[in-house]
């Protein structure tokens, strides 16, 4: 039992990697329908930042963490401009910017490698090594403060949707982008800040698991697909969904690693063989989006 | 009497708590040139769409040639020979005039696929193609026949529907709004076009806003509000109508 | 000149180069032309029918593998294995498209995207039958009617491959049925109301070029004699799609023009960038969306008209 529960710290902080990739996602395709495959090179991008703020600059580390989030905040907001913007207005099919995208999933990793080399780089723990047991849970430093800054994004997350004036924008251009601009709500402005956020929480994703695998030019196209799966499960509907959905990958990864007689590499095909379900026999999720209030 | 061609009993349709249709009837004969009208939120639209395919009905029946049509798919309903053009143009952006049209004939084409691998399907194709030529010509884009359909006028546009539609050599046209978004001469063209086509023996529906454009053309005309029929007449008789009137709120001038 | 005449010129001409290159230049000759067929049947899927997957490169690997395990591991004869390895890969693409079809945006893109990165798991940890990451080597194609085909006359096999692909491809572009592909790419709320069974379409047209990319699979399968879990990984489906793009979405010539380029560009490129020539390939195919949708072949009719 003690064995289970130390997993299930470990599994929920992963989870929460995963729930953080699905909202980043989230976050772009509610207002535009765009489903961007870059985020999981975000990620990257942020552990990279991370390594060069914390490990090389040695900067402390809230200082650290701001100025990452900062700078994927401007990276998110840089790539609109450049990649989607230009194609929303000129009126091209959806499926132009998503291949756009596509294309910069390969520059971001690319100039990281030609920047960095093809090593892994390490990045600092922020409270270190230790563990710590809370009651029956018990688990590493790391996967607490990765819980509490989760549950802090998607805290607030969840506020901005639901109690904010911009957060009901956002909702609004989700439901109907025509409808949303005739009354008057900015949509270049709403897409500009959705990439913005959806950058910022993939950088923040890839800072809080750098530290267990370290900094690498390969890291974002696995936590693509983790964070799509999770997104899937969940439903795009509702940000709770992309926790949920997260949590739901990465549990059912590591008890089948743990418990399941089959060989660990197969353990990679868990989320994957998920993703698959859960698109061809329950594509809207688990959770339903709210209903319209009439 | 023979059965009339379209023939509606009883159509109903719900969305959540809103009845958009109730209980509607009509018929339509082959030549005959039927107008359904009403004002905003009347039912037309959604009864249109019940025809056409595009959703199931919740109550009622809907025969065509005899044979319910009711609840299938739309590329099934245009198969019947029942084929429909779009309010907002919708053109297939990538290709040519003639090749739009061609796709309206797509229910025509007999060969398997396996033959069309074979190579041995060229005389079918080439017989198509004569006919979309025909077709262009008669709504009279004959100049624009390998044009980019991106370069075509929103009127162009909506010939090049029509043509189309009749490419797949229907016995029913469903018009939604045809005359929407033109200027008086492209609409009086239109009407002109629809009344040649009814002249072919093609029976004709269309629903529509402008009555300048509708009564001048319909023969016949079914008039709903909230979802049912309150009228129905020649359009001289639909016009003077106390409910119609009362309908579109005493707006003579719209009549 | 007939048509038939020009396609055995075409045949003997591109065959009979391989006897004039070196050993070196045979091997990037063949690679190409496997190269370009890929794009062409991948064109067909994504250019003219408008369905993004990213599973083509996963059925030619599932060709490869399945035609190389099923005449070595299993001891079937030529003829037997290639049927059933390409009736696996029909059932495989079935059994995705059925349920992916019935459903509006993306669903395809990222059922395949699954598909394609569980492909390498299986054959990573399929032990002994797949060979785990080191793949299968060292064998080489049975004798054909008494013949032993290999070297140059191989690039024989892989022309006749390249050819037979665009055939069937032209001819249905040219058809009904490539109409009715286009009409669900642009529209296919009107392509069914015209009569089109979209579910139907885009099934046949999935399932009709994973089965190509699976035959192209075989006969990959014997130019190097080895089948490995890299080759058949993300990063060359990536590739076919930006070869694509960069060549001219929807025309064979396209698919053509962009595979040549982006197969022997980090060629050239090698003494500028080294190994990130990839990086030059996103920036290509960004500013091909951006700038020139219709890709090098738009570029060259505007030049053409101009």
């Amino acid at each position: 039992m003690q064995d289970f529960l130390e997993l299930a710290v470990s599994a929920a902080a992963s989870g929460c990697i995963y729930g953080l990739v699905a909202l980043a996602y989230l976050l772009m395709i509610r207002p535009t329908g765009i489903i961007n495959f870059a985020v999981g090179e975000w990620a990257m991008v942020g552990a990279f930042a991370a390594f060069l703020l914390l490990s090389r600059f040695e900067w402390p580390y809230p200082l650290g963490i701001a100025a990452v989030i900062a700078f994927m905040l401007l990276l998110g907001s840089a790539t609109e401009r450049v990649a989607v913007r230009p194609l929303l207005e000129a009126g091209a099919p959806l499926l132009a910017p998503i291949l756009a995208l596509l294309g910069m999933l390969v520059v971001f990793r690319e100039t990281i490698s030609v920047a960095f080399g093809p090593d892994p780089f390490p990045v600092p723990y922020p409270l270190g090594f230790g563990r710590l047991e809370l009651g029956p849970l018990a688990g590493s430093y790391q996967s607490f403060f990765i819980l509490a800054v989760t549950l802090a994004v998607f805290a607030g997350a969840w506020l901005f949707f639901e109690r904010t004036v911009a957060g009901k924008c956002f909702e609004a251009v989700a439901i109907n982008r025509r409808a949303a601009a005739l009354m008057g709500i900015n949509l270049s402005r709403v897409t500009t800040l959705s990439f913005a956020g959806g950058a910022g929480v993939a950088g923040l994703a890839g800072l809080l698991v750098s530290p267990n695998i370290s900094a690498h030019f390969l890291m974002g196209v696995p936590l693509a697909i983790q964070g799509f799966t999770a997104l899937v499960i969940g439903g795009v509907g509702r940000v709770e969904g992309a926790l949920l959905g997260g949590l739901l990958v990465a549990f059912a990864e590591q008890l089948t690693v743990r418990y399941a007689p089959i060989p660990p590499g197969f353990a990679q095909g868990v989320p994957l063989l998920l993703l698959m379900i859960f698109l061809l026999a329950r594509p809207t999720g688990l959770l339903r989006a709210k209903e319209a209030r009439a | 009497m023979k059965d009339a061609l379209l023939q509606v009993r009883g159509l109903a349709k719900r969305f959540g708590g809103l009845t958009a249709v109730r209980d509607l009837d009509f018929d339509l004969d082959e030549g005959e040139i039927l107008g359904l009208i009403g004002p905003n939120g009347a039912g037309k639209t959604t009864t249109f769409n019940l025809i056409a395919g595009s959703y199931g009905a919740d109550g009622g029946e809907i025969r065509f040639a005899g044979e319910s049509i009711l609840g299938l798919a739309p590329h099934e309903i245009a198969r019947h020979g029942v084929m429909r053009t779009f309010q907002h143009n919708r053109p297939f952006g990538g290709m040519r005039v003639l090749d739009n049209v061609l796709v309206g004939a797509h229910t025509r084409f007999r060969s398997s696929l396996w033959k069309v691998v074979a190579g041995i399907h060229h005389s079918e194709e080439m017989e198509q193609r004569r006919r979309a030529g025909q077709l262009i010509d008669f709504v009279g884009l004959g100049e624009l026949r390998d044009a980019d359909v991106g370069t075509l006028s929103f009127g162009q546009g909506r010939l090049l529907e029509i043509a189309r539609a009749l490419a797949g050599e229907p016995r029913l046209i469903l018009f939604d709004e045809p005359a929407a978004g033109l200027t008086l001469a492209e609409a009086e063209r239109i009407a002109g076009v629809i009344r040649d086509i009814a002249v072919r023996g093609i029976a004709v529906l269309l629903i529509e806003h402008d009555m300048r454009f509708l009564l001048p053309l319909a023969q016949r005309v079914v008039v709903l509000n909230f979802g049912a029929r309150i009228a129905e007449g020649t359009p001289q008789q639909v016009r003077a109508h106390p409910a119609v009137v009362d309908a579109y709120l005493g707006d003579a001038a719209a009549l | 000149m007939s048509s038939a005449a020009r396609w055995l010129g075409a045949a003997v001409v591109l065959s009979g180069a391989a006897f004039f290159l070196g050993d070196y230049h045979n091997d990037v000759y063949r690679k190409l032309l496997l190269w370009v067929t890929l794009a062409l049947s991948y064109n067909f899927l994504f250019g003219v029918c408008g369905q993004i997957a990213f599973s083509h490169f996963a059925f030619y690997g599932i060709g490869a593998y399945a035609v190389v395990i099923l005449l070595f591991q299993v001891g079937l004869p030529l003829p037997l294995a290639v049927v059933l390895g390409v009736a696996l890969c029909i059932v495989l693409a079935l059994a995705v498209a059925i349920p992916s079809t019935r459903l509006e945006g993306f669903y395809l893109a990222l059922a395949t995207l699954a598909l394609a990165q569980l492909f390498i798991v299986v054959l990573n940890e399929g032990g002994a039958l797949t060979g785990g990451t080191g793949g299968i080597a060292s064998y080489s194609l049975p004798d054909v009617f008494g013949m032993r085909i290999t070297g140059p006359r191989y690039t024989a096999v892989i022309v006749l491959l390249l050819l037979g692909t665009l055939g069937v491809l032209w001819r249905l572009d040219r058809s009904w049925f490539g109409r009715a592909c286009r009409a669900v790419r642009d529209n296919p709320e009107a392509a069914a109301a015209m009569g089109v069974n979209v579910a139907r379409t885009k099934v046949i047209v999935f399932t009709l070029t994973s089965a190509l990319a699976g035959v192209a699979g075989m006969v990959y399968a014997f130019v190097d004699n080895t089948v490995n879990p890299p080759i058949f990984g993300l990063d060359n489906a990536f590739l076919l799609l930006f070869m694509v793009i960069v060549g001219g979405a929807g025309r064979h010539a396209g698919a053509v023009v962009g595979a040549v380029a982006l197969y022997l560009l980090p060629f050239w490129l090698h003494p500028i960038v080294g190994h990130h020539h990839v990086l030059v390939f996103g920036v290509l195919v960004v500013a091909a969306i951006l700038l020139q949708p219709r890709g090098l072949i738009g570029v060259y009719d505007w030049v053409r008209k101009s």
